[in-house]
């Protein structure tokens, strides 16, 4: 009786996990459906003239962004865990604040602040009457983009290496420091190999991020996946091509992700987590530790603060015209859709990760595999989906909706249900991926001692692992919730009737040439997102390694 | 008993669900059940829009304060409001689509989306040229594609045609935006239809070869590199002028005054002109409150805050454009039925590939 319980229970925990899986295959399916259907003539024209440029933009984009992410995340990450200069307590967190500015409204500060009617050359011209040559200011280029993807996604880099030098690094840093090598060749030849793992981890988010930009991308008028998908499925009407051109960027981010595995899997330098100490930190004086702080402050200058002025200097000259009613209205929305999207993707992550730790099965590792699908989908595929299935799910539940007195109408679709449940299937991976590493660190052994003193798979569940992981629990809500604010695409095209939130009505106000007007809704997004990222701050600062 | 922590996580997350469904509709619902006793046509009407300007939220409520009737908004980009039109079908509770290009319009009725619309109230306050043939869409606005030159460096005199762009002397001075906007979209397909698809190429291959620069930001930036001298002339439409010189940054407000405003083809075939326009959905379920919203937004007192808010020309002839749009004086556009810009629209589409227009 007893163990059947059990296996009953277990049962369940694999029966949600499969629910959830299938939700998120659903309607990828169903656009992919068509995949299989004879390429039309669209299809020929966009091969012929344009399918090369798409490629090329998109690769170089990535390329360099993937660069300079590494170069400037792994070295903040490397000077803030082995050294102590001016300022690194407030650096060392500051670092991570840049998240908190969506790259597009990123982008569009700084065209702003650059471009003719810029405070830049307005001061110039104003008060010196100096004109600039226009194309050393103007930003909405290849190396522009390249500047706004990396200045607003190294700190995943940065943030990823960081936790891993801080806990595995100690002994082979001091031991390289003994052995007689400078601070150079520590972090050539030792920090960067040894750290590789953890730099390919958060690079990968990064590349995901870049590849599914839409808002960058198409302000700058630079062609690459996902606008094409955009123009090919919006501007062609042409489904299909859109289908196929969303595969070949699957097959694309599938190569990545195999390649990640790759390189994980062949780890080598992995510590028995008993030993995990920091690294002795080398205290920098004098020039070299101001050196070291503007370093820091540059960086934090570029990626933060100088946007984040601008924004505040353009609330200050529309702030009469955005604050009324509807505005608290705008933040309300935003925050209530994140929040609730974010507790429902962490409790599926939670079901399914305790589900594939305690099976061994193949099948329960693809399970966890099929959640990293939404996130590498584009955003326009996966409201589709979304889209086609709740008004489906809807037309068979016409009869239901008659029964309880209620007009056969649109509901679920009409209704925010569906942009949460898009959200879902979009984020769910970040939320897993937190909740996974939380379950790595702990192992199965409390929870084999658990079940040996006679609790369930559930108790165990309830009473110990969840306790154990609660940090890992809180930070992947919070990372879910910053991107759950800052989320551009599905929350346009899903929307309800009446409903706006920050990033939508910023993004209107933006794509109108009112970019003064979007400065508010920009600036609460990063208020809010800035303070869930110190939470979050915190959160790493407490939990015990 | 050792069943019951699961089967609460399983009900806490039913209940989230069901919350927020429930929560997205409370509008809705709340209309619904305050006033079951009237028929379904009184409360609301229900609009996709691809226009996103804070005078139309004004209009709304100008709408609703004279008749009661509340407007519920999805502001979107029209391609993708389209889609979910179509993906809506019978089911939709969407009434009415506004969108801010004939093309769309076109398309919308392509994909049998719109109905046709009986009103002597809009028949007579739009001209028989900004509707559709069969009534599924009247336009509310026009604005026109005009060539804006820097007053410094161009002589007025010099210019004459979009074709005159292509010629020698502009070489490296044209600004224009990327052929993915739909405004140069309906500017190449009338091209198409007025001069042949021969012609039409080659114009877009001339404006290539003079262009200033790479394609790149809005019709704002396009007039912003023409007084920083990028360029000498930008193509763009009228009504962003106007939004410069009522900016809130004065820079910008300056940079309004440095340029010129010239309407092409006067002496031949006409300034390209393309309009915002609205028609009922195929499925809606409040038609007659969106019609009463079409004849609304088509009366004199709309059509003055179109003007007046936004610097567009208003699509009702009696009233007047604003004093700036005036001050540029009257002028002849082209004459071909706007239907044919979203006809030809994915062929323009493809010419510009062809032609390496970004």
């Amino acid at each position: 009786m007893w163990i059947r319980n059990i296996k009953w229970q277990f049962n369940s925990w694999a029966i949600l996990t499969f629910v959830f899986v299938l939700l998120i295959l659903l309607p990828n399916l169903s656009v992919f459906a068509q995949l299989f259907t004879e390429p039309n003539e669209n299809w020929y024209h966009i091969k012929e003239y344009l399918l090369k440029s798409y490629v090329i933009n998109s690769l170089t984009l990535v390329f360099f962004t993937a660069l300079f992410t590494i170069l400037i995340g792994v070295s903040l990450a490397w000077f803030v865990s082995a050294f102590e200069f001016p300022l690194k307590n407030f650096f060392k967190w500051g670092m991570v604040l840049p998240l908190s500015i969506p790259p597009y409204i990123g982008a569009y500060t700084y065209h702003g602040i650059l471009n003719y009617t810029g405070v830049i050359q307005s001061e110039l011209r104003n008060s010196f009457d100096i004109s600039v040559e226009q194309k050393y200011f103007d930003i909405m280029t290849m190396p522009g983009a390249i500047f706004i993807f990396t200045m607003f996604l190294f700190p995943y880099v940065y943030i990823i290496t960081k936790s891993f030098l801080e806990k595995q690094a100690a002994s082979l840093v001091e031991n390289a420091r003994l052995l007689g090598s400078n601070s150079f060749e520590i972090f050539y030849r030792v920090i960067i190999p040894i750290s590789r793992t953890a730099i390919i981890g958060g690079v990968s988010l990064v590349i995901l991020e870049v590849l599914n930009d839409y808002g960058v991308v198409k302000y700058f008028g630079i062609q690459t996946f996902s606008t094409a998908i955009f123009q090919a499925w919006f501007g062609m009407g042409d489904h299909g091509s859109a289908v196929r051109l969303a595969g070949i960027l699957m097959s694309i981010v599938i190569v990545i992700l195999v390649l990640e595995k790759l390189f994980r899997g062949r780890r080598k330098y992995s510590f028995s987590t008993s030993k995990v100490r920091p690294i002795q930190k080398l205290k920098l004086t004098g020039i070299k530790g101001f050196g070291m702080s503007a370093y820091f402050f540059i960086v934090f200058s570029f990626a933060f603060l100088i946007p984040l002025a601008q924004l505040a200097l353009w609330a200050f000259m529309t702030y009469d015209i955005i604050f009324t009613e509807e505005f608290y209205q705008l933040v309300w929305n935003s925050v209530f859709v994140a929040l609730i999207a974010a507790i429902l993707i962490v409790v599926a992550a939670l079901i399914i990760g305790n589900y594939t730790r305690l099976s061994n099965g193949r099948i329960a590792k693809a399970a966890s595999k099929v959640t990293i699908l939404g996130y590498s989908m584009p955003g326009a595929v996966i409201a589709i989906g979304v889209i086609t299935i709740f008004i489906g799910l809807d037309r068979k539940l016409f009869p239901v909706y008659e029964a309880i007195g209620l007009q056969p109408t649109l509901i679920l679709s009409l209704s925010i249900s569906m942009l949460i449940f898009a959200y879902v299937i979009r984020f769910l991976a970040i939320g897993y991926n937190s909740i996974e590493s939380g379950f790595d660190k702990v192992g199965q052994s409390f929870t084999e001692a658990s079940r040996t003193l006679g609790m369930s798979v559930t108790q165990s569940f309830f009473k110990v692992d969840l306790k154990m992981i609660k940090g890992a629990v809180a930070g992947g809500f919070i990372l879910v919730f910053v991107d759950i604010l800052k989320e551009l695409p599905l929350t346009l095209i899903l929307q309800p009737f009446n409903f706006y939130t920050l990033a939508t009505k910023a993004f209107q106000y933006a794509s109108d040439e009112m970019i003064q007007e979007a400065s508010i809704p920009s600036l609460f997004i990063i208020m809010i997102s800035g303070l869930s990222i110190f939470l979050f701050h915190k959160i790493l600062e407490k939990e015990p390694s | 008993m050792k069943k019951s922590f699961l089967k609460k996580g399983i009900m806490v997350m039913t209940t989230a669900f069901m919350l927020a469904a429930c929560s997205g509709n409370e509008t809705q619902n709340a209309n619904e059940t305050s006033k079951p006793a009237e028929k379904p046509e009184t409360g609301e009407v229900n609009l996709y829009t691809g226009r996103h300007y804070d005078t139309d939220d004004q209009l709304y409520k100008a709408f609703t304060e004279e008749t009661g009737i509340k407007v519920n908004v999805i502001k979107g980009e029209e391609d993708e409001l389209i889609e979910r039109l179509s993906r809506e079908g019978d089911a939709t509770e969407g009434d009415l689509f506004f969108a801010a290009d004939a093309g769309r319009l076109h398309w919308a009725k392509e994909k049998d989306l719109l109905q046709s619309v009986e009103s002597e109230t809009l028949d007579q306050n739009i001209p028989e040229n900004l509707r559709d043939k069969d009534n599924q869409w009247y336009a509310m606005t026009k604005r026109a594609r005009v060539i804006v030159y820097a007053k410094d460096r161009v002589n007025p005199e010099q210019l004459s045609t979009y074709e005159d762009l292509t010629d020698e002397k502009w070489k490296g001075k044209v600004l224009i935006r990327s052929s993915e906007n739909v405004y140069n979209q309906s500017l190449l397909a009338s091209f198409m239809e007025l001069n042949g698809e021969e012609a039409a190429k080659e114009w877009a291959e001339g404006i290539v070869a003079n262009m200033a620069r790479d394609p790149k930001g809005g019709d704002t930036d396009q007039l912003k590199a023409v007084v920083a001298g990028e360029g000498d002339l930008a193509v763009m439409n009228t009504y962003y002028v106007g939004r410069l010189a009522n900016s809130t940054n004065p820079e910008e407000v300056k940079l309004a005054e440095q340029v010129g405003v010239f309407f092409p083809n006067q002496d031949t075939n006409g300034t390209h002109v393309n309009i915002s326009g609205i028609g009922v959905t195929k499925h809606a379920k409040n038609k007659e409150n969106a019609v009463k919203f079409m004849e609304f937004l088509s009366s004199e007192e709309a059509q003055k805050l179109f003007a007046e808010g936004n610097n567009e020309y208003p699509a009702n002839p009696d009233v007047e454009s604003s004093e700036l749009l005036k001050s540029w004086g009257e002028f002849k556009a082209q004459d071909i039925h706007l239907n044919i810009l979203g006809e030809r629209n994915a062929d323009a589409v493809k010419l510009f590939n062809e032609v390496g227009w970004k």
